[in-house]
């Protein structure tokens, strides 16, 4: 089996020959292939060629076009600074709607004329026709609660929740109608499946979380799949008292960051669930040895059980030591998916 | 004012809920009442907050709610502010310079640090997000605090907290400043690495923290 075909395999409902390995390397992969990140993060011949060069490497299964949170935010007209040597970030302090009522004003940006997104789009094609069938190709969109923050401010955002709850209705309407379009471009460009990043909602809790952002994700995860597309969902940060609605929104793959447990994803989401991860990227993928880190991994697979996915709680470090990976990726190579 | 009638409770839980105009109302009327703005601070602004700490400890609390709380309790600090001499205030516990570092535009766990450790009583001097060195030095030579915490959310920003302890270090500005770091990506062990004193996983450990880093700050 190829990448593409494993990965796929397990979503189905099958036994792949191996457990697949889906790792995020960003910045890991800018620095493997000696591209400059702001390099990786606009020009999708350097994204392109990095991805190529990492996924060879390292023997990962999927291309990906993670690379720049702000993508959708920055095409909308936020103010984004840009760093020669990590990930571009939303200015915090200036978010775009400083008012709750720059929102009725706005309209989305058309995925295939936004200097971003098209820059993703294409992006999209340059990886289908390297990676042929070979390896299944990853599109990304931001997540309601992380789009909404981008674009209202984290901090503005969060007390909106108790000042203006119709508001954040609104904005969470707004982000994920810009999300389906974006998505359903990235689509049409070769994407097999979409990751959605919500890292904010891991912020949230349970009440706030079931009420104002579950719906749209789920909204989101929904049209992508109509769409064609698989799903990958992401969410920073602790989302322990989130497991169980984050169960029910039917998403292919439930990617899991490290403060979150596995076995009690596995208790909560069902027998089902296809679940990714979880090392903690900085402590042990990055910190530790190969043998603590292929450990570390042998007990993740262990809590989740079968329909599991190898991969890091998050992003992996930078300086995460190469034999780190590599250990990660032979214990992909060296276990069944049951 | 008879003990019967101490608006202490009732201006907790305004806070605790995060009633920021029912918080001012007490204030105002135990100002009235002519109760000395410094009583404020232990019988209701860090016990209030310290019991978010609590909740949010328990997962009874998430960010919204902590947020709504330290606003409340930033209402009330600040109509107090103008009755508090400077130094008096700073001097209850301490004053402290925070940052998030040069590189990183995270800001919400820093200003949530921020909320806390001036609910309970320490002076705030906050330079914001993306802080060079160099601003360091110049505002740690300027307002003389006693603690620098510094947040990062990112693994390639946190390099950045050595780089300004050690910009500190060569401005002879080090001894007697106690440093506090934290952030998604900061463990306890990077904290050692880097020389400062103390690491705080949550805003309430660094509470915590920084109340026992000023007592034995010089």
């Amino acid at each position: 089996m190829n990448g593409r075909e494993r990965i796929l395999c397990l979503l189905d409902g099958g036994k792949p020959d191996r457990l697949p390995f889906m790792p995020f390397t960003m910045m890991f992969a800018a620095d493997y292939a000696g591209v400059l990140y702001l390099d990786y993060a606009t020009d999708f011949r350097a994204h392109a060629e990095a991805q190529f060069r990492v996924v060879k490497g390292y023997d990962i299964d999927h291309v990906s076009v993670t690379s720049d949170p702000c993508c959708e935010a920055s095409d909308c007209g936020a103010k984004v600074k840009y760093f020669p040597h990590q990930p571009p970030a939303i200015d915090e302090a200036h978010p775009l709607l400083s008012s709750r009522e720059q929102l009725r004003g706005m309209s989305a940006p058309l995925p295939t004329e936004a200097a971003s997104m098209r820059n993703r789009l294409r992006l999209i094609e340059q990886l289908k026709l390297g990676a042929g069938a070979e390896k299944l190709v990853e599109g990304w969109v931001e997540g309601p609660c992380a789009e909404a923050a981008g674009l209202r401010g984290l901090n503005n955002l969060m007390l909106d929740f108790f000042d203006a709850p119709e508001f954040i209705f609104e904005l969470f309407d707004f982000v994920t109608e810009m999300a389906l379009a974006f998505g359903r471009a990235q689509i049409a460009a070769g994407a097999d499946l979409i990751g959605v990043g919500d890292a904010a909602a891991s912020l949230v809790g349970p009440e706030f979380y079931e009420h104002f952002v579950w719906p749209f994700e789920q909204r989101l995860i929904a049209g992508l799949q109509a769409a064609g597309a698989r799903t990958r969902l992401h969410i920073c940060g602790n989302t322990r008292p989130l497991l169980a609605a984050i169960g029910r929104l039917g998403c292919d793959i439930v990617d899991l960051d490290s403060l979150a447990p596995l076995d009690q994803a596995r208790r909560e989401m069902g027998p089902r669930q296809v679940l990714l991860g979880n090392l903690d990227p900085v402590r042990v993928l990055c910190n530790g040895s190969p043998e603590s880190v292929y450990a570390a991994i042998a007990e993740c697979h262990r809590q989740a059980g079968g329909r599991f996915i190898v991969g890091a709680g998050c992003e992996v470090p930078r300086d995460t030591p190469s034999n780190n990976l590599l250990a990660l990726a032979r214990y992909a190579r060296e276990h069944g998916a049951a | 004012m008879s003990e019967r009638m101490l608006p202490w409770e009732d201006l907790r839980q305004a806070i605790i809920v995060g009633q920021a105009a029912r918080a001012r109302e007490l204030t105002e009327l135990a100002l009235a009442g002519g109760l000395a703005p410094a009583e404020f601070f232990p019988n209701a602004i860090v016990p209030a907050m310290d019991e978010v700490g609590r909740r949010m400890r328990d997962c009874e609390f998430f960010v919204p709610q902590v947020l709504i709380a330290a606003r409340a309790a930033r209402t009330v600090i600040d109509r107090l502010r103008p009755l508090l001499l400077q130094d008096a205030a700073a001097a209850a516990a301490g004053r402290v310079v925070c940052c998030t570092v040069q590189g990183d535009l995270h800001d919400i766990g820093k200003n949530i640090v921020a909320m806390m450790l001036e609910s309970a009583g320490f002076a705030i001097v906050d330079l914001g997000t993306d802080v060079a060195p160099e601003q360091l030095v110049e505002a740690v030579r300027r307002h003389r605090p006693q603690l620098l915490a510094m947040s990062a959310l990112l693994t390639t920003t946190m390099v950045n907290m050595k780089t300004a302890i050690d910009a500190l270090a060569a401005a002879r500005l080090r001894s007697g400043l106690k440093i506090m770091v934290g952030g998604a990506a900061v463990t306890e062990s990077w904290a050692r690495q880097i020389g400062a004193d103390g690491y705080g996983p949550d805003a309430f450990a660094a509470v915590a923290l920084a109340r026992r880093l000023s007592l034995i700050a010089i």
